[in-house]
């Protein structure tokens, strides 16, 4: 079988509001304490969505547009830099599986 | 809205579902609130309900052709994987093949939809037809408390909703429960794992003739060692009707620890050669993860009821995975199930105190839910160290590779390839204690 990116793999995922131009994001990263204090920076390689990236510099920067909902950063992060709610139905992200 | 209800169920899964069918057939009115559009949108899972308890739900469901399940399983085969090896436990019997299945593959947004539908019949046929209902695309906040009893339910536009009680079935990110104090605001890693899954489609006849199966029989086959790259785990594959089910579970912690992307890890698992001879043809359709609880119990919450409320499913953690099978779904149908019957109980005696709830957790406590937990954890604790998903694998690989090579030589006898293989990976005694602690635990 051909190889998957994680950008194929994401490309075939169905995300609610995707037509939306205002989305109200469902976590909340504080990526100050990524910066300064995590000794891991999990997040970077933890998230099944890929999230979380690293720039050049090093830094932690978070997306949610890609979220998948599926929980792991808010127990892989224990640093406490990660406010994790289910996004809204109206006005929020998320996904709606196909499969499941 | 403003009457107060007897019951709000959170969470439209197969807990929530099946609390709603028992209060259904119970004629106790309820609302159930799920935040996806439809059952099973939020929804991952690995893949096979377990057990009989959907014959209880929803009597005769083989007998319609359109029943939301994939396969029923007849075929388990457990591999141990090295990196170029597999060595299977296989066992096929048609003793499986008559109904009540003992196990059928599911795909959630698929099965919990119509699980959904069959919960609205029964609605409709119950004295609540006009009262009960299955709420979409709302999400609940939090939860409303007066003095430590939960009494409603805030929902997304700020909307309150008053109820007698709360049925919690909110899934493993169980922020409710959370809420309630039952559970640390912060859960660790340490108990938990990461699911990550791909649904790969391929032409019907090819699947059902590469797995040897035969109408509606399916395969569900999982894996230990090199499939998840040293990290705490396993891989499974599932046949649903015309896709697989493949995908990995692993331990959150030593993932962190190992520094693995999932989904690389994954990308090796589907590549190992006998697995990718399993694969190919196949397309990719879609690729999920989740959060999974372990099967460890000091993950679960402090209590499962309280005042007003009950917690079920995994919300409340209830999964185990002692090396035979990952039963978590049939966990969900089996608790929603009792936390629906103790309701009903709580309506006829009038009281939604703790005290009458309290035979909520007495009824999981007698059941096989909480029996086998409890009777396991040794097991889930001894197959999650390395001896297990990286030695014993590696042990098995090479025994087989040795024993299943013919060469034109005299032939080493069996004990003796077997002393050979053990003391290339491990030391005799250390093999010894596993073996000794293998008995002890499964």
């Amino acid at each position: 079988m051909k190889k998957l990116s994680i950008a194929d793999r994401l490309g075939l995922v169905n995300y609610r509001n995707q037509g939306r131009s205002q989305v109200k994001p469902h976590i909340l990263v504080n990526t100050d304490i990524c910066n300064s204090v995590c000794p891991h920076k999990c997040t970077t390689y933890v998230c099944p969505a890929n999230c979380y990236t690293l720039d050049e510099e090093g830094r932690v920067h978070f997306q949610f547009e890609d979220c998948i909902e599926c929980g792991t950063c808010m127990y892989a992060c224990d640093q406490g830099a990660v406010d994790w709610h289910y996004p809204d139905p109206e006005v929020g992200r998320g996904v709606n599986w196909n499969y499941g | 809205m403003d009457d107060k209800l007897t019951c709000i169920i959170v969470g439209g899964g197969i807990a929530g579902l099946s609390a709603a069918m028992i209060l259904a057939q119970k004629e106790v009115p309820f609302i159930l609130i799920e935040r996806g559009s439809y059952s099973g949108a939020k929804n991952v899972s690995g893949g096979v309900l377990w057990g009989t308890d959907l014959a209880r739900l929803v009597p005769g469901y083989w007998k319609d052709e359109q029943a939301g399940f994939e396969r029923f399983v007849n075929h388990r085969r457990l591999t141990f994987l090295d990196e170029q090896s597999a060595f299977s436990i296989d066992f096929k019997s048609s003793h499986f093949d008559e109904p009540p299945y003992m196990g059928v593959t599911v795909l959630r947004a698929i099965f919990d939809r119509w699980l959904a539908d069959k919960v609205q019949e029964a609605i409709d046929k119950s004295a609540c037809a006009e009262e009960s209902f299955l709420a979409y695309d709302v999400l609940v906040e939090r939860l409303i408390m007066e003095d430590d009893r939960v009494v409603g339910v805030e929902v997304s536009g700020g909307e309150t909703l008053y109820a007698d009680c709360v049925i919690l079935a909110e899934g493993v990110n169980n922020l409710l429960t959370r809420q309630a104090g039952l559970q640390e605001s912060y859960v660790p890693a340490d108990y938990m794992a990461v699911g990550v899954k791909e649904i790969i489609r391929m032409d019907q006849r090819v699947l059902e003739d590469r797995f040897q199966l035969s109408g509606r029989s399916g395969m569900a086959n999982e894996f230990i060692g090199h499939a998840t790259e040293g990290v705490e785990g396993g891989g499974f594959l599932y046949t649903n009707r015309n896709t697989l089910s493949v995908g990995l579970v692993l331990g959150m912690a030593d993932l962190r620890d190992k520094v693995k992307k999932p989904y690389e890890i994954l990308d090796t698992f589907k590549s190992h050669p006998v697995v990718a001879d399993m694969l190919r043809g196949g397309e990719v359709v879609e690729y999920s993860a989740h959060v999974v609880s372990t099967g460890d119990m000091r993950a679960m919450p402090r209590e499962i009821y309280g005042d007003g409320l009950l917690i079920t499913g995994e919300a409340a953690n209830l999964l185990l995975n002692a090396g035979k099978a990952i039963q978590g779904m049939d966990f969900a149908m089996h608790s929603g199930i009792l936390a629906a019957e103790t309701v009903a109980e709580a309506r006829e005696a009038g009281d939604f105190s703790r005290a009458t709830l309290q035979r909520y957790r007495k009824r999981l406590e007698e059941s096989y839910v909480l029996t086998n937990m409890r009777n396991f954890q040794d097991a889930v604790r001894f197959l999650h160290q390395p001896a297990m998903f990286e030695t014993m694998p590696r042990v098995a690989c090479d025994f087989g590779r040795s024993f299943f090579t013919v060469e034109n030589r005299s032939m080493p006898k069996i004990r003796h390839i077997l002393r050979d293989v053990v003391r290339r990976h491990t030391r005799p005694l250390d093999m010894l204690k596993l073996m000794y602690k293998a008995w002890r635990s499964l």
